[in-house]
């Protein structure tokens, strides 16, 4: 995971759901077309079956290419797909397809250093002193188990031994540094006029890409099979510590980032996806240079490996050059380990209520189905239903009973297993459990109503349009294919289209009633942490200066807290015999307290509590 | 019920598009023979890019409107957008949000003939995106649509554009949303950071930078919008980019028809717009955030785009570049991220702005005790590019990696129709592009450092910080750097703000 574009996954992501409603070249037969639309002959031909042209081809060892071939273009798209992601590890060694995945940039023996010899012993030494540190860490681990201190990993408790080792250690990494010739593997690309260099990894897959100018494929060749044949894993401890950062910038230091990874972890009862793709950091801290090795050499063997070409490059010219490049590499020496855990059935329903800096919120999610299961498509256009400006959690809970500032839905079939999850944000008094309810009412609905014709042809419409949208920029298409042979197989991309359009409104209904039930569910709901509410500023205070408006809201916001009526009443009788003595600018200032005063007297006689009543 | 017929797209997409067929540019690189050493043994067959003639796909409709089309069949679907002369840069001192809100309700609060509803529902079904925003000194209003649904698509786009409804009950809606984003305004120390360095560094009063209070938007009303579309949307200066499956001839014929009769808006306030006049205070300062994190912002006025043909803010581009514009190329990214495992990423970038100057900016995140180290990396990085030259490599790799990626700009119709529309919005002239690559190319060692001193004023700076300062001020365990060694050992904590007011909260 390098740059902007990477995404943390093991949760649904736009990227991956906008692919998964995608591409496919629809195929309507022209009996369904019953209106036709207005003709532009040049482009309009009725077709049974459309696709995309992709070649494929398989070498010797194993490697499987992709070849799109698009002649307009003055680049090519290439990437590869590594089956592996953070469903493949243990407790342990969390984090560490993603932290490979990282490695890969580091160079090989020959890109990345002046001497290839020193490199490598500097290397070797460097791991001796890693194994005293893990041993050290191991104490350290023993004493935060007794109490004697509150953070293994604080740099404060370290021991002196310890200290000295992290300091020889440094030394090394000096050393190792003024052999290096830095981040080489990104300038050579750099320099030759490629551009977007990253890669992502998500729970069932890492995939790594970049755009090359057509006339230089042959450097991605050379460049992707190098760094495959004899990667070195240079600088692996101070690119530990950046993935530390990563964790920080994107789980630790977000409003809701630390309680979305819990709540993953108590939605998957069973199967690895329980943790997320970046690791628990106490996994980060300790990964060693041997995990990542053993990790290489079981998953990055070329017959667990799918390479995509997207652009101004033939076939046969694909196949030629694979043959010479990473036809070198060697069929892997043992066989990829299949997961074998299945997901346990959820038995009762499962909540978490939490606090945060964050607007209150919540999030219902279901147990459905992995990739290209036949009930994927149907849950697909259920996804469709709800979503968009006309979808109906938009239409219901944002425009009809003004609930939710948002909500919406995400449907996500991977590689072994899948969710659908509702999810809405709170608008004015609503609470989180009146979105839920809310939500839940539109669940009833998909599950006892048939969905009428005129709202499925609109699905069915999108889906035609965004297939072509889809095809519009070779580097999506060059990531949906990369993406859909991660989960198990891109011809998904030619095939989905004519499935999902043959879902009907029976479909529909039976599949809300068999996934959408109570044992089913994970319920989220996120208040605002206390001390943090935004207090909304009543309109009668518009015109008065900032200042005032602060110390005007914060009465109100004491006034809230008033349970006593007869203080209230006392409090109320005092305004309103002040009102006619104070100067008119401060008329508004009075009159809000004064309306909140008996707001919170009316709050307490009727026993109305703030919504929901569970 | 009517569902909108497919197409064989099999063969459209072997047809290849408007650009033209490259060569099988590769054939020559296939020799056979072992496997080269190092990459920089591969040699390659030419590849000639041809600049495309921006005057070629511009035309003017009576009345001024100026149009460019980029015809691409290969694929049944046609992008437009308009650019107008409107945008916070019309709003009166007390009309903060007004025309971000006005773009926002026009496509949100239907149109004279339909309600919102049945706009949404037409645009839905036709699988139409239209859409409709105003930034500082433009607004945009697009349309992306199937072919076979382009003339009812183009219907709506209009019917938006010209007449809106701005409808009462969905202003509501609407107006309650945004209440409910500002009340998130703390939630994320990046929207503190961000809002904070706009206001450090354009003050808090220029419309480019100044947020609305939740006072401000309960004022706003359907009337407001209504009169500031009346007075602000027109066709003049009107500038369209339209790609994709479309014939230019009978598009143009479209549009003119739908532009008919449309009043122009009232003249503009002075044109180009205005730029703030606040000086920024160089300094450190602090904001509060109970993070693990702290997000670090470093930066200073930069320069703005006068004369295309000034060598200057070519060098400036690629002194950004090797500063830290180039990712894992720049000198920044090297050091804060793989050598010390600093941060995810440290990024620097040049504003060369159109109507005032942009900023010289340096961004990153890093663990609270580390701001201290990565931010006195970076200030040495920004020292080491004025005081010494280049590398001849850095120069090499930086100016090659422009020149060879810049055909990526005119890589689909849509990004060429609108690169060209966006010249003359701006005033740029299209031989900008012909002349791009070889005024890179003139860039010398000597240019980047004299751009360097001229620019990078380390007496200017002003830095931000989010985070827990009990945690950053002390600096890393190691003792390399504190933040009382840097800024003269000065910090200004500045209060957060309330997230409706932005009144700042005391403390």
């Amino acid at each position: 995971m390098k740059r902007d574009l990477e995404k943390l996954p093991g949760r649904p992501r736009p990227l991956i759901a906008a692919a998964a409603m995608a591409l496919s070249v629809c195929a309507l037969s022209a009996a369904e077309a019953k209106v036709t639309a207005p003709a532009k002959p040049s482009a309009q031909t009725t077709a049974k079956k459309a696709e995309v042209p992709v070649g494929e081809f398989t070498l010797a060892n194993g490697m499987r290419f992709l070849v799109v071939t698009r002649p307009s273009q003055a680049t090519v798209m290439g990437g590869f797909v590594a089956h592996v992601g953070s469903a493949n590890e243990r407790p342990g060694i969390t984090g560490v397809a993603h932290f490979f995945e990282h490695m890969m940039f580091k160079g090989s023996r020959i890109i990345g250093t002046r001497d290839e010899k020193r490199d490598q012993e500097i290397m070797e030494q460097q791991e001796k002193l890693q194994d005293k540190i893990r041993a050290a860490y191991a104490g350290q681990r023993v004493r935060y188990r007794k109490g004697e201190i509150a953070d293994p990993f604080d740099p404060a408790s370290r021991t002196e031994e310890l200290v000295k080792l992290e300091d020889d250690f440094k030394k090394l990494v000096d050393e190792q540094r003024d052999l290096m010739v830095k981040d080489e593997f990104d300038k050579i690309y750099t320099e030759a006029g490629a551009s977007g260099m990253n890669a992502t990894t998500n729970s069932d897959s890492t995939v790594f890409f970049i755009t090359v100018p057509a006339n230089k494929i042959e450097l991605w060749f050379w460049m992707e099979s190098e760094r495959l044949l004899q990667p070195v894993f240079r600088e692996f401890y101070s690119e530990r510590d950046v993935v530390q950062e990563e964790r920080r910038l994107r789980v630790e230091s977000t409003p809701t980032g630390r309680f979305d990874e819990q709540l993953n972890s108590m939605f998957w009862t069973s199967h690895p996806y329980k943790w997320e793709t970046i690791g628990w950091m106490s996994d980060l801290k300790t990964l060693s240079m041997a995990d990542a090795q053993d990790f290489f050499s079981t998953y990055y063997a070329p017959g667990n490996i799918t390479a995509a070409l997207v652009g101004n490059i033939t076939l046969d010219q694909a196949r030629t050059l694979a043959e010479k490049y990473f036809g070198r590499i060697p069929k892997g020496a043992k066989p990829v380990p299949d997961i074998v855990t299945l997901e346990e059935k959820q038995l009762a329903e499962k909540r978490m209520n939490a606090e945060c800096d964050c607007q209150p919120q919540v999030s219902v999610q279901f147990h459905t189905v992995p990739f290209e299961h036949k009930d994927q498509y149907t849950l697909d256009v259920i996804d469709s239903l709800l979503n968009g400006q006309t979808g109906r959690l938009n239409k219901s809970l944002v425009l009809d009973q003004k609930l939710a500032s948002s909500a919406s839905s995400s449907q996500q079939s991977l590689r072994w297993n899948g969710s659908l999850t509702l999810a809405a944000e709170t608008k004015g008094d609503a609470t989180p459990a009146a979105l839920e309810a809310a939500l839940w009412a539109e669940v009833s609905r998909l599950q006892n109503e048939a969905v009428p014709a005129e709202e499925l042809a609109k699905v069915k419409n999108q889906i035609v349009a965004t297939s072509y949208r889809n095809l519009e920029n070779p580097f999506f298409l060059l990531i949906q294919l990369l993406f859909y042979d991660g989960w198990g197989d891109w011809h998904y991309l030619n095939e989905w289209s004519a499935k999902t359009l043959a879902v009907t409104p029976e479909d529909v209904q039976r599949v809300a009633k068999f996934y959408f039930t109570p044992e089913n569910r994970t319920v989220a709901t996120y208040s605002r942490k206390a001390g943090t509410v935004a207090v909304e500023v009543p309109a009668e205070l518009a015109g008065l200066p900032p200042q005032m408006q602060q110390q005007v809201l914060a009465q109100i916001q004491q006034i809230g807290t008033i349970d006593d009526p007869a203080m209230l009443e006392q409090m109320i009788s005092g305004i309103e015999q002040q009102g006619a003595q104070i100067p008119p600018e401060m008329k508004p200032a009075l009159d809000a307290i004064l309306n909140a005063a008996r707001a919170q007297l009316e709050k307490l006689k009727t026993g109305a509590n703030s919504g929901g009543g569970q | 019920m009517r569902l909108l017929q497919p197409f064989l797209v099999r063969f459209l997409l072997l047809a290849g598009a408007s650009g033209g067929v490259f060569p099988a540019a590769v054939a020559g690189a296939t020799a056979p023979g072992p496997v080269v050493a190092r990459p920089e043994q591969l040699t390659y067959g030419a590849f000639n890019f041809v600049v495309p003639n921006g005057d070629s796909f511009r035309h003017v409709l009576p009345g001024g409107v100026v149009v460019y089309v980029v015809e691409d069949h290969a694929l049944p679907l046609v992008k437009i957008q308009a650019t107008l002369r409107t945008g916070a840069f019309r709003e009166g001192d007390r009309e903060a949000g007004l025309a971000s809100l006005t773009a926002a309700m026009m496509r949100q609060g239907g149109t004279e003939r339909l309600s919102p509803e049945e706009f949404d529902q037409k645009a839905d079904f036709l699988a139409a995106g239209i859409g409709s925003s105003a930034g500082a000194t433009s607004a945009i209003a697009t349309l992306d649509v199937i072919t076979p649904a382009l003339g009812e698509g183009l219907d709506l786009y209009f019917d938006m554009l010209r007449h809106p409804r701005f409808d009462e009950a969905r202003l509501a809606v609407e107006k309650s949303t945004l209440l409910e984003g500002m009340k998130q305004r703390n939630d994320d120390a990046g929207d503190i950071a961000d809002r904070e360095w706009d206001f450090l560094t354009r003050g808090e009063m220029h419309y480019a930078s100044r947020r609305i209070t939740a006072a401000r938007l309960a004022e706003i009303s359907r009337a407001d919008l209504a009169a500031f579309h009346r007075r602000t949307w027109g066709p003049e200066h009107l500038v369209f980019a339209v790609s994709g499956d479309v014939d230019a001839t009978a598009i143009l014929g479209e549009l003119q028809r739908r532009l008919a009769g449309w009043k122009s808006a009232e003249p503009a306030s002075p044109w180009p717009p205005q730029g703030p006049q606040f000086v920024p205070q160089p300094g450190l300062f602090q904001i509060e955030k109970d993070i693990p994190q702290g997000k670090v912002t470093i930066g200073e006025p930069a320069t703005q785009w006068t004369n295309y043909a000034d060598p200057e803010p070519y060098a400036l581009t690629v002194m950004n570049d090797i500063l830290g514009g180039g990712g894992f190329t720049a000198r920044l990214m090297k050091r804060v991220r793989s050598d010390e495992g600093l941060a995810y990423g440290a990024f620097s970038q040049f504003g060369i702005g159109t109507y005032w100057p942009g900023l010289f900016e340096i961004g990153f995140a890093s663990k609270n005790p580390t701001v201290a180290l990565a931010t006195k990396i970076a200030l040495e990085e920004i020292d080491k590019m004025r005081s010494g030259l280049v590398s001849e490599e850095e120069l090499r790799v930086s100016k090659s990696s422009f020149i060879d990626t810049f055909p990526r700009t005119f890589e689909s119709a849509a990004a060429t129709a609108r690169t060209f529309a966006s010249d003359e919005v701006v005033g740029r002239p299209h031989s900008y592009w012909t002349d791009y690559r070889s005024r890179i190319g003139a860039v010398t060692a000597a240019n980047v450092q004299a751009v360097a001193k001229k620019y990078l004023d380390p007496g200017k700076l002003t830095m931000l910080v989010v985070g827990k300062w009990s945690e950053i001020e002390a600096g890393d365990a190691g003792g390399r750097a504190k933040m009382n060694e840097l800024f003269g050992g000065k910090v200004k904590h500045l209060p957060l703000r309330d997230p409706l007011t932005l009144a700042p909260i005391s403390q």
